[in-house]
């Protein structure tokens, strides 16, 4: 990815060191729970209050990987319409999404199409994707069953995961795995691919099925 | 839920409630003078002072749910260029009906050379990143733009905690069209604001500021001079 080079170790004091950094972006309809899933994994905390996000805000995270430090920089992004402009300019340098739905809404799945749709007309082409079903601790409610969730993913060509920001069950999974595809892709494109770090049209990664797994990762 | 408001409207003597606490616990302090000279509060204590009692008053005469106060993170602080969002929620969808995004300028004795003076504490990690994220505009153009790409029902408010000839007083500017003056100077400063006080401009009352957007139509621009103390 192009994004890479530059993004390489620019901090200058001693905590701002960091080997890579990568901008991941979260979306999903108002409420299915984004910010909630973003303060359990960077803060371990979880609040039962709503407050709708005003526009977008962001929080940092670093985690290690083969050795190299990672910066994450994650956005929790509004899900609401009015802030569509403002969110989407974000969308632009993002290098990983975590699509977000609520199993216990019926609503919120049937927008994931859309929210691809958004991630396809305003991200790159190399950009990465989890879909993530959030309140699977809600099992009583629940009116999107694993297996529609895990069908959609593969059609869409989106790794998955069925998540609880509240009970913390694969919230650092669905981090850790969007990582790994994003190194993955790095690797993949830098090693044979030198029209993907150029930005040149390429196969997109989410016309083909299962993304590629490649064990070696160069970061 | 609290008991819900009877007709859309009748928040505003809520809201008028919690705006004059608010704004005469920020003037005392505004007006406070240590006679010793040791106490300098930071501009951020007036602006929480503000808050801090807004939010408990309106949390009391349960108006949260009709009219809430979203208090923006130090990061949105500076990628929006907001210090709260006032929001006139719809009732079954929760959407905003509109909102008010609230910038507060300080008095300022001597004019900062630089232009991002309302710029909070760049101290931590994450605000150097909001900073290098966010574009080079100084805050004002940040919050209009923030509600410009909102559209006509978000409104910028500079708030004003004293005025140079009038240090105890919090006045404000209002407008859902300032992104028409960046269009004329390209450049929205400090001074372009303030020039909205010269001349005898009418100066509204904080429940006729809200009397008029609410009963304004929907795409019409509109911009106030209001006094909020
Ligand atoms: N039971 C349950 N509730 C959740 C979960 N995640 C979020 N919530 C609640 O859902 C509501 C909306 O969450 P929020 O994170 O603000 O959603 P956002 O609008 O997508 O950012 C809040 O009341 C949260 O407490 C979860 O995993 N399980
Ligand atoms: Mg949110």
């Amino acid at each position: 990815m192009a994004a890479t080079q530059d993004m390489k170790g620019k901090g200058e004091g001693g905590d701002q060191n960091f080997d890579y950094m990568f901008k991941l972006l979260i979306i999903g309809n108002s409420s299915v729970g984004k910010t909630s899933f973003l303060f359990r994994y960077a803060d371990d905390a979880f609040t039962s209050a709503f407050v709708s996000t005003v526009g977008i805000d962001f929080k940092v995270k670093t985690v290690y990987k083969n050795d190299k430090r990672i910066k994450l920089q994650i956005w929790d992004t509004a899900g609401q319409e009015r802030y569509r402009t403002i969110t989407t300019a974000y969308y632009r340098g993002a290098m990983g999404f975590i699509l977000m739905y609520d199993i216990t809404n019926e609503e919120s799945f049937g927008a994931v199409q859309d929210w691809s749709t958004q991630i396809k007309t305003y991200s790159w082409d190399n950009a990465q994707v989890v879909l993530a079903g959030n309140k699977c601790d809600m099992e009583e409610e629940r009116v999107v069953s694993v297996d529609s969730g895990r069908l959609l993913a593969e059609q869409l060509g989106f790794e998955f995961f069925e998540t609880s920001a509240k009970d913390n069950i694969n919230v650092k999974q669905t981090f850790e795995r969007l990582v790994d595809l994003i190194c993955d892709k790095m690797s993949e494109s830098l090693d044979t691919d030198p029209a993907v770090t150029t930005g040149a049209p390429t196969a997109k990664l989410t016309d083909s099925a299962p993304p590629l797994q490649q064990p070696g990762c160069n970061c | 839920m609290g008991p819900s408001v009877a007709k859309p409207n009748d928040f505003i003597p809520l809201f008028i409630d919690c705006i004059s606490a608010a704004s005469s616990r920020t003037q005392e302090y505004l007006l406070f003078k240590d006679p010793e000279d040791k106490l300098h509060p930071s501009f951020e204590l007036f602006t929480h002072v503000f808050l801090m009692t807004y939010i408990s008053q309106s949390v009391s005469l349960n108006l949260t749910d009709t009219f809430n106060c979203t208090a923006m993170t130090p990061g949105q602080r500076i990628l929006l260029g907001a210090d709260w969002v006032w929001a006139l929620m719809e009732k079954p969808s929760r959407n905003p009906r509109l909102q008010i995004a609230v910038q507060v300028l300080h008095l300022q004795e001597k004019e900062d050379t630089e232009e991002n003076t309302a710029l909070p504490d760049i101290c931590s990690e994450t605000m150097q990143m909001a900073q290098q994220e966010s574009s080079n505009k100084n805050m004002y153009e940040k919050l209009v733009d923030f509600c410009t790409s909102i559209g006509k029902d978000c409104y910028a408010l500079f708030l004003f905690f004293g005025k140079k000839n009038d240090k105890g007083n919090i006045y404000g500017v209002l407008s859902n069209n300032f992104e028409v003056a960046i269009g004329k100077c390209n450049k929205i400063d400090r001074g372009f604001i303030e020039n909205f006080f010269k001349g005898s401009r009418y100066l509204h009352t904080p429940s006729g500021m809200m009397q008029a957007l609410v009963t304004k139509k929907e795409q019409d621009p509109i911009t106030l001079m209001i006094k909020f103390s």
